[in-house]
């Protein structure tokens, strides 16, 4: 994206305002969330319980491991949008139904809206700026830009996460194949036939 | 979303001990609870997360079927080898529910204990039989994809693609609660037919399933006797995506057998899976050809009761039994 685009005359985005007047106070730490490696080997008879206030939760984000405090009723993506201020993954009906917020977690493709950031704790979690960079794009997402697969691009983060998972499964899906890869994802543009035809021409090209 | 604390148990007894009243809801994939918390429909303090509870994640063969854990997700249920070998129709229907990202995330305990999708229901301000109160706006009201069978009390309709095709298979839900120990201490393990499991509104409205508080699904057990049967899974949707069927049919047909080896259900048309033993009786010993399909098209709608915008169900089954039968013939797939 052109640098200008988003910034004020003041060299204040408006994004990183928000970013800054978003970020949570101190919050006393309450417990630690024992890692899905570590359940079953615990003693105790009374479990965990965390919350509601803030907590350490530490997430590997695109190979990065962070931890950051927020309250345990976090969805994973209030967790990366407000907390690791990875604002790529997109915010759209917040009820698992559009895909606009699909982040790759262990490879596979998941509504990052509608489930428990804590619940990804010793997780990979891959979002769309863990797919290529603006310098160096994806031959999927160099594709998207040949292929004009967008329009207002809302959706298109979560379209190329969806596409990456598929090619990543199946690097030569036919039609029929692409259309159930995208299922989960809504393009209210309707773009899906140029994104069709991105996801076969990066297929072709035999890149991800 | 409103702020809640987590528990996080790591064993069926924690999590079922936990559970005091049911106001503290259990998760597991969370794409349905987390939504109704949402939308304000539930309002826990406590959630207890199932998720690091081990034991509950695998598929195995138990020699008397499979056994399904209960956090197995729905992917991992429909790419299975065993489930695809022994219960295809399973895969079918998974194939055709939610989206990929959902069926990434849902489970198979959580898809049968999820909450039906009635728009009153999922409503903040309306109060009906089924939140408490009494009455069904639905009866009355905005009943385009509500029940057509069974809708008297409360006309919602079984939301779970897998459940009639659970009921077909005969399936059992294995159950577990910290109440009943045997005497080594470990918690004993219940199980309640796929056919009871499903609770109808006359016998109770508050509940879809028959767990009391406290009691947790464990797995799914799917009985290997069915390995034989030719099955045929045929339903209708608005929308091919994130979308629930209107009506569907799951015909388990046994060669050879009598009116009680085969399984008709219906899903979609009633708040519980509807096992159709008249239809079951038609099939019987006969042919499968046009005859038995005209005879089983005009025994389908009786009982019915659509509502005021539901009539269309009748007919659509009508069809959807007609397309199951040709396809248990062996005939080429209607998709």
């Amino acid at each position: 994206m052109d640098k200008r685009a988003e910034e004020s005359p003041e060299g204040v985005s408006r994004r990183h305002f928000l970013k800054g007047a978003g970020a949570a106070a101190a919050v006393v730490t309450v417990a630690k969330i024992p890692s899905v490696v570590d359940a079953g080997h615990e003693v105790s008879d009374d479990p965990v319980i965390l919350g509601p206030g803030s907590i350490p939760i530490t997430l590997k984000v695109n190979g990065v491991s962070r931890e950051i405090e927020a309250p345990p009723s976090t969805t994973l993506l209030d967790m990366l949008r407000e907390y690791h201020r990875l604002t790529g993954t997109k915010r759209v009906c917040d009820r698992g139904s559009c895909g606009a917020c699909t982040v790759l977690l262990d490879g596979r493709i998941v509504d990052s809206c509608s489930m428990l950031a804590i619940d990804a704790v010793g997780r990979e979690i891959t979002t769309v700026e863990g797919i290529g960079t603006p310098q160096n794009l994806t031959d999927l997402q160099q594709a998207f830009v040949e292929k004009d697969a967008l329009q207002c691009g809302f959706c298109t983060p979560g379209m190329v996460v969806s596409c990456t998972a598929l090619l990543n499964q199946n690097p030569t899906p036919d039609r029929d194949q692409i259309r159930q890869g995208i299922a989960g994802n809504i393009c209210r543009c309707g773009t899906y036939q140029n994104i069709i035809e991105a996801v076969e021409h990066a297929s072709r090209k035999g890149g991800k | 979303m409103r702020q809640f604390k987590v528990a996080l148990p790591n064993s069926i007894e924690q999590a079922s001990a936990l559970q005091k009243s049911v106001d503290v809801p259990f998760i597991a994939g969370g794409t349905d609870l987390l939504a109704r918390i949402k939308e304000y429909i539930d309002t826990p303090d406590l959630v207890v997360d199932l998720k690091r509870i081990e034991g509950l994640g695998e598929i195995t063969s138990t020699g008397q079927g499979i056994r399904i854990g209960a956090l197995v997700t729905m992917d991992d249920v429909a790419t299975n080898r065993l489930v695809a070998e022994g219960f295809p129709a399973l895969v079918e229907t998974i194939g055709n529910a939610a989206t990929p990202q959902i069926r990434n995330m849902a489970t198979i305990g959580g898809n049968i204990c999820q909450k039906p999708r009635c728009w009153y229901l999922r409503h903040e301000g309306y109060s009906c039989a089924k939140n408490g109160g009494s009455g069904c706006w639905a009866r009355e009201g905005e009943n385009e994809f509500h029940a057509i069978f069974g809708n008297q009390v409360c006309a919602v309709t079984h939301p779970s693609n897998m459940a009639p095709v659970l009921v077909a298979y005969g399936a059992s839900i294995e159950i577990q609660s910290s109440e009943s120990k045997s005497s080594d201490g470990t918690l004993e393990k219940r199980q309640v037919e796929a056919e009871q499991f499903f609770l109808t509104p006359e016998q109770d409205p508050t509940r879809e399933v028959a767990l009391k508080p406290g009691e947790i699904v464990t797995a799914v057990l799917l009985p290997a006797k069915n390995r034989t049967d030719q099955w045929s899974y045929a339903e209708a949707r608005e929308k091919q995506s994130f979308d629930w069927a209107q009506a569907s049919v799951t015909v388990l047909y046994q060669r050879g057998g009598r009116s009680g080896d085969h399984r008709v259900i219906l899903g979609a048309v009633s708040p519980a899976p509807l096992r159709r033993a008249d239809l079951e009786e038609i099939i019987g010993s006969r042919a499968l050809d046009a005859d038995c399909i005209q005879a089983l098209q005009e025994k389908i709608g009786e009982g019915a009761h659509p509502l005021s915008q539901n009539g269309y169900k009748v007919p659509m089954l009508r069809g959807l039994m007609a397309k199951a039968i040709r396809n248990l013939n062996g005939e080429k797939k209607e998709g």
